[in-house]
């Protein structure tokens, strides 16, 4: 089973669980359905892409916990509070962490939950989980980061904590970059053995070395629309609780976003909420199609 | 002859909201001071403290009092102190895609169109206020709506707050261009 969890910037939502499912332009989590605007930022975005990709591959609906926070931080403490003292309960075979406040021993405690588990999950981060992981130096606990060019810059810096103080960044990804910052990453103990960088060119690392690279089709308008990175960590956690091996699902979950990209014929001002619905299509070609 | 290193002080807080208005407050008020990370004592990941010279901590920590700004420590550094200030002013870059400029500082990107100034889309960060400050921001003129730095309460929003003044600067010179 595939768990998702992340905050929500709606304030005073309470802690939210239950079956996903993204229909039209409404996403459900167990009783509670986020509309319009609410559907597609963040931690919502990523839930709709992983809910559309498990629709398309006839895959069970994932399962997510999400509560409000609007940067305060006390909606991350009760999330991870909860998701420790549940997570053995739950089962889950993958889980996906994403837009959080970083804390220090709230998330300590989740990720030793996580590795207590008679069969621990497979651990994916993304956004404030995946600064938290690094901060607080528990990045290998996980096994797949999804990092953009400004968080594999901070995930390469050992002295960074957090992507504000990286002395060394870069903008454009290109072949020698990527590879040498994530070597660096890996070698210090601050990625996971698996990451994807998604960029204008989509690197697949796996123990820093890189594994694969994915270009096409290329759409330059996506880069400004946000939450295309938010998908390709919904649609990589789906491909992976589908079973898909781990390169070939980050493999996939790329072209799967630049397909969808295509489709949308997206320019700067095209909202992710314009850009989901081709997931779906998306994910049928790169995916089902295949077999 | 190089001015001889003073003592520090170092102010921390509890969370970001309060670093973020501690500059504003201070900066206002005249104060030399420097952003720069905490010790890794009180690091938790979204982090920024300021850096003030310890002849000046005590009337910077009154103003902040006054000012209802929320200090969770003052600490003393020792004299050659290294720690790791905000590199966010050389991390700049801006990509013009025809009707729209993106400005990106260091892992948050901002997208506004040349002929109305509205913003178009935000992208990069982390935290929980990221996706809360694009459904606010959406569809205002840059400029002339909120801040990041008025609803903002992480580092991430910080960092916004540098591609928005970017974004303004480059946005008011187009139009200053156009109106000539």
């Amino acid at each position: 089973m595939l768990l998702l969890a992340g905050t929500i910037p709606v304030e005073g939502l309470p802690l939210t669980y239950g079956r996903v499912s993204y229909l039209g332009d409404k996403l459900t989590i167990g009783d509670y359905t986020l509309e319009g605007q609410y559907v597609t930022l963040g931690t919502a975005a990523m839930i709709s892409a992983a809910s559309v990709v498990s629709q398309a591959l006839g895959a069970e609906d994932p399962l997510a916990f999400v509560i409000g926070d609007t940067g305060m931080g006390e909606g991350t403490v009760t999330l991870l509070k909860h998701l420790t003292d549940e997570l053995s309960a739950i089962k889950p075979s993958v889980v996906t962490l994403h837009y959080i406040l970083p804390t220090r021993d709230t998330f300590i405690n989740f990720v030793e939950a996580a590795h207590k588990m008679e069969k621990r999950p497979f651990m994916i981060a993304d956004a404030g989980a995946l600064l938290n992981a690094k901060a607080v130096k528990l990045a290998q606990k996980f096994d797949l980061f999804t990092p953009d060019p400004g968080e594999i810059s901070f995930l390469a810096d050992p002295d960074a904590a957090h992507p504000a103080y990286v002395q060394h960044f870069i903008f454009d990804v290109d072949q020698t970059e990527v590879p040498r910052l994530s070597q660096e990453a890996y070698a210090n103990g601050d990625a996971p053995k698996y990451m994807i960088v998604k960029a204008p060119i989509d690197h697949v690392i796996v123990d820093g070395q890189v594994a694969g690279v994915i270009k096409e089709p290329s759409v330059p308008a996506m880069e400004p629309i946000g939450g295309t990175g938010d998908t390709i960590t919904g649609e990589v956690s789906a491909l992976i609780a589908f079973g898909l091996p781990v390169v070939e699902a980050c493999t996939a979950a790329c072209k799967i976003n630049r397909v969808a990209g295509e489709l949308t014929k997206p320019n700067p001002a095209t909202t992710i909420a314009q850009f989901i619905p081709f997931i779906r299509e998306a994910a049928k070609k790169v995916v089902v199609a295949k077999g | 002859m190089p001015e001889e290193e003073k003592d520090k002080a170092l102010v921390v807080f509890d969370y970001i909201y309060h670093a973020m208005r501690a500059k504003h407050v201070l900066d206002e008020a005249g104060f030399k001071l420097r952003e720069v990370a905490p010790p890794v004592d009180y690091r938790t990941g979204c982090d920024l403290a300021i850096e003030v010279d310890a002849t000046d901590v005590d009337a910077a920590e009154n103003l902040l009092i006054e000012k209802d700004v929320l200090i969770l420590d003052i600490l003393f550094m020792p004299k050659g102190a290294k720690l790791t200030p905000v590199y966010l002013t050389k991390l700049i870059k801006t990509v013009d895609y025809g009707d729209y400029v993106m400005v990106r500082v260091g892992n948050m990107k901002i997208t506004y169109q040349k002929a109305t100034g509205s913003i178009v889309n935000i992208s990069g960060g982390g935290c929980p206020d990221i996706p809360f400050l694009g459904m606010k921001l959406y569809g205002t003129i840059i400029g002339q709506g909120p801040r990041p730095r008025e609803l903002g309460k992480t580092i991430c929003a910080y960092t916004l707050e540098h591609a928005y003044n970017k974004a303004l600067e480059i946005y008011q010179k187009q139009s200053t261009k156009k109106g000539k």
